[in-house]
C-alpha cells in the first residue's frame, strides 16, 4: 500500500502540463530514433543528454524526457523491421521473421497497429513489474556493504557482454580502459593529480558524457561513411487496417506471456532486451506448435518478441534504479544522466529522491498511453521519415551532438575530446572491443575505487574482505560463471538465433 | 596472418597498461602516511587486469575485421577533417557558416548532390541557430554574422 501512495505521488509529478509535455515529446523523439536507421537508443538518449542538461531542465523533467525517449526507441525499432526487414534496433530483430512476411502479404497496417499494441502490452507488464520488485530490491539493497558493492560492479561488468557476446576478456578489456580513463583527475580522497600531465582541462577528469556522444555518435557517422550507405531506401506502401477485434483477442496470451518473460530477461543481468524478444518468440512458437505459421507472417510472431523488448526495457530499469548497476548501453546512458544531475543512484535514491525515482516510474506508465496513442494514427508519418536517406540524416544528428557538447562547457576544446573518442571508439568497435562496458567503466569507476577504499578501511587492510560474507562470494561466483559460460553456452546459443533467422524464407 | 589487427591492439594495450602503472608508481606519498589504498593502488590493479587482457589478445586473437580501403578509407579521413575542422571554425567563422559547411560537405561526402546537401546544412544551421539563441536562450557563437 505503501508502494501505492509513493506511485500517486509519482503521478502527480509526472502529470503536471510541463512533465507531460516533455514526456510526450520524449515519446516522438523516441519513436523516430528508433525507426531511424543509425541512431539506436543509446545513440540517442546519449545526444540528448547534453541538450537536456543545458537546457537547465529540473532533474525529474530530465530523467521522464530521456526515459520516455527510450520506451518510445523500443517501439519505434518494430518499424523499420516490419516495412523493411532492417531492425531499427537489436531488440526487433526477431520482429522481422514474420513481421516482414505480413508486410509482403500486404498486412502491413495490420503487423504495425498488432505491434503497437503488443509494445503496450509488453511495456505496461513490465512497468508493473517495476513497481513490485523495485523497492524490494532497494531495501534489500540497504545491507549490502562496500565489500559486496565492489563485488556487484565486478558482476556488472562480468555479465554485459552477456551470455550471447562473442569474447568474454573483450569486454574485460573495455571495462578495463573505461575505468582506467575514469581515474583521470584529481584523487577525490587524497587530493593526488593522476595522469593529469599539467594539463589544466584534466584536472577534473574527463567528462563521461563527451566520451559517450563521441564513443556513440560520432563513432556512427564514421561506420556508414565506410559502408556507404548513404542512399536510403525504397519506399514501403502501409496499406488499409484490417485487423480485427477477434484476432487481436487470440493474441492477448501471447502478450502476457511475452511480456512476463520479457521482464524477467530484462531484470536478469546479462540477459537484456534482445535475448528477451529471442526467448518470448521460442517460447511462443513451441506453445503454440504447429497450429502456427510462424516464419510466414503468423501475428503471434510479430506479437511475442515486441511484447517480450519492451517487457525488457521497463525490466532493465530495475538494476539501474535500484542498484545503480545497469545492464545494458541504454540504461548505462540513463545512469550517466542521474550521475550528472547530481544523483547518487542504488538504493537510497528510493528514499532520497522518491519524487524523482516514482516521477519517472508513473512517466513510464503514461508514456507507454502516449506511445500506444503516438503509435497508431502516426505510424504513416513514421514511415515517411523512414525514406529520409542518412546521408542528410546523420550529418545533422552529428551536428546535434556538437551543439549538445560545445553548450555544456562552450569551449572547443571538448568538441576535440569528443571527436577523438569517436575516431577510438570507431577503431575499437572494428576490432570488435564493445563500447558500453567503456561507458559502464568511466561511470562506475569512481564509485569501484571509493568502495574499495571504504571496504580495506573497515578490515583494516586485510584484503579478503572483498569475498567475506555470502553475499560478495555469491557475486564474484556469478561474475566468475558469467565470463566462463559465453565459451560453453554462447556458441549453441548464438547458432540457435541464427538458424532463426535463416529458417524464415523471407529474410535474406 | 590472421589476427593481426587484435595483436596489434594488444601490443598498443601492453604499452598503455605499462605504462599507466608504472606512472602509478611515480605518485609521491599522500600527506599524512601511506594507507592501504592509496590513489596509486587502484591504478595498479587495472594495469595488471589490462596487462593480461592484452597478453590474451596476442596469444588468441580473433580473424581480422574488414579494414576500409582504397576511397572509404579516404572518405572516412575527408570526414574526420571535416570534424575537426568544424570544431576548429565553430568560433570564429560563427554557428551558421561553419556548421553550413561541415553538414554540407558531409552529406556531399555521403552522396547526396552538393546543392541538396549544402542546402540540408543551412537550413539544419538557421533553424537549429534560432531554436537555440531565441527559444532556448542558450548562445551559440554568431562569429562575423554577428551583428552588435
Amino acid at each position: 500500500m505503501e508502494t501505492l501512495g509513493f506511485l500517486m505521488d509519482g503521478f502527480a509529478v509526472a502529470l503536471t502540463p510541463y512533465n507531460l509535455m516533455f514526456a510526450l515529446f520524449g515519446a516522438f523523439v523516441g519513436t523516430l530514433i528508433g525507426c531511424l536507421p543509425g541512431l539506436g537508443p543509446a545513440n540517442g538518449v546519449a545526444i540528448l543528454i547534453p541538450l537536456a542538461f543545458t537546457l537547465g531542465l529540473p532533474p525529474e523533467t530530465a530523467m521522464i524526457l530521456l526515459t520516455s525517449v527510450y520506451a518510445g526507441a523500443m517501439y519505434g525499432g518494430r518499424i523499420s523491421s516490419i516495412l523493411l526487414n532492417i531492425p531499427g534496433d537489436e531488440p526487433a530483430m526477431m520482429t522481422c521473421l514474420d513481421g516482414y512476411p505480413m508486410a509482403q502479404k500486404g498486412r502491413a497496417a495490420d503487423a504495425l497497429a498488432i505491434s503497437a499494441i503488443a509494445s503496450f502490452a509488453g511495456g505496461l507488464i513490465g512497468t508493473i513489474g517495476l513497481i513490485m520488485l523495485a523497492p524490494v530490491l532497494a531495501r534489500f539493497a540497504l545491507s549490502f556493504g562496500p565489500a559486496e558493492y565492489f563485488a556487484l560492479f565486478l558482476l556488472a561488468f562480468a555479465t554485459l557482454g552477456g551470455i550471447t557476446g562473442k569474447n568474454p576478456m573483450k569486454t574485460v578489456i573495455a571495462a578495463t580502459l573505461g575505468i582506467m580513463i575514469s581515474t583521470v583527475g584529481i584523487d577525490i580522497s587524497t587530493g593526488t593529480q593522476r595522469y593529469t600531465f599539467g594539463v589544466l582541462e584534466l584536472y577534473e577528469g574527463i567528462d563521461f558524457i563527451l566520451a559517450i556522444v563521441g564513443l556513440f555518435a560520432i563513432s556512427e557517422l564514421l561506420f556508414f561513411v565506410e559502408s556507404r550507405m548513404g542512399g536510403g531506401r525504397k519506399k514501403m506502401n502501409v496499406g488499409k487496417l484490417t485487423l480485427t477485434f477477434k484476432e487481436l483477442v487470440s493474441t492477448v496470451p501471447t502478450q502476457l506471456r511475452g511480456g512476463v518473460l520479457g521482464f524477467i530477461s530484462g531484470v536478469l543481468p546479462g540477459a537484456g532486451a534482445s535475448l528477451g524478444s529471442f526467448i518470448s518468440y521460442t517460447l511462443e512458437k513451441s506453445v503454440i506448435g504447429k497450429k502456427g505459421t510462424f516464419g510466414e507472417g503468423d501475428i503471434r510472431g510479430v506479437v511475442a518478441p515486441e511484447a517480450g523488448n519492451n517487457g525488457a526495457s521497463s525490466g532493465a530499469l530495475v538494476p539501474m534504479l535500484t542498484l545503480g548497476v545497469p545492464g545494458s548501453g541504454t540504461t548505462a546512458v540513463l545512469l550517466a544522466m542521474l550521475i550528472s544531475l547530481n544523483i547518487t543512484p542504488g538504493p537510497l535514491m528510493f528514499t532520497q529522491n522518491a519524487d524523482i525515482v516514482w516521477g519517472v516510474i508513473a512517466a513510464l506508465l503514461i508514456g507507454n498511453v502516449l506511445l500506444l496513442v503516438l503509435n497508431i494514427p502516426l505510424v504513416g508519418f513514421f514511415v515517411r521519415l523512414l525514406s529520409v536517406p542518412p546521408m542528410y540524416l546523420l550529418p545533422i544528428v552529428t551536428m546535434v551532438a556538437f551543439v549538445g557538447i560545445y553548450s555544456i562547457s562552450n569551449s572547443a576544446f571538448d568538441l576535440y575530446f569528443m571527436v577523438a573518442f569517436g575516431v577510438a571508439g570507431y577503431f575499437l568497435r572494428k576490432l570488435e572491443i564493445p563500447v558500453v562496458p567503456i561507458i559502464l567503466g568511466l561511470l562506475l569507476g569512481p564509485e569501484m575505487e571509493k568502495n574499495l577504499g571504504h571496504a580495506l578501511v573497515l578490515s583494516d587492510g586485510d584484503w579478503s574482505i572483498l569475498w567475506a560474507s555470502t553475499l560478495a562470494k555469491c557475486f564474484w561466483l556469478v561474475a566468475g560463471l558469467s565470463l566462463v559460460l559465453p565459451y560453453v553456452v554462447g556458441p549453441v546459443l548464438r547458432r540457435r538465433m541464427n538458424a532463426a533467422m535463416k529458417e524464415s524464407p523471407a529474410s535474406d | 596472418m590472421t589476427g593481426l589487427g587484435d595483436r596489434l591492439l594488444g601490443l598498443g594495450l601492453l604499452v598503455l597498461a605499462v605504462a599507466y602503472g608504472w606512472v602509478a608508481q611515480q605518485w609521491p606519498e599522500p600527506f599524512g602516511g601511506a594507507e592501504t589504498v592509496g590513489p596509486e593502488t587502484f591504478p595498479t590493479i587495472l594495469a595488471v587486469v589490462l596487462v593480461a587482457g592484452s597478453i590474451y589478445l596476442m596469444v588468441k586473437p580473433d580473424p581480422d575485421a574488414q579494414w576500409p580501403l582504397g576511397r572509404s578509407a579516404v572518405e572516412l579521413v575527408v570526414s574526420l577533417v571535416v570534424l575537426v575542422v568544424y570544431a576548429m571554425l565553430l568560433e570564429p567563422l560563427g554557428f551558421v557558416i561553419s556548421t553550413t559547411l561541415a553538414v554540407g560537405t558531409l552529406s556531399w561526402r555521403m552522396g547526396a548532390p552538393a546543392r541538396n546537401a549544402f542546402l540540408t546544412g543551412l537550413i539544419s544551421a538557421v533553424v537549429v541557430f534560432v531554436l537555440f539563441n531565441y527559444g532556448l536562450a542558450l548562445s551559440l557563437p554568431g562569429g562575423i554574422l554577428e551583428v552588435n
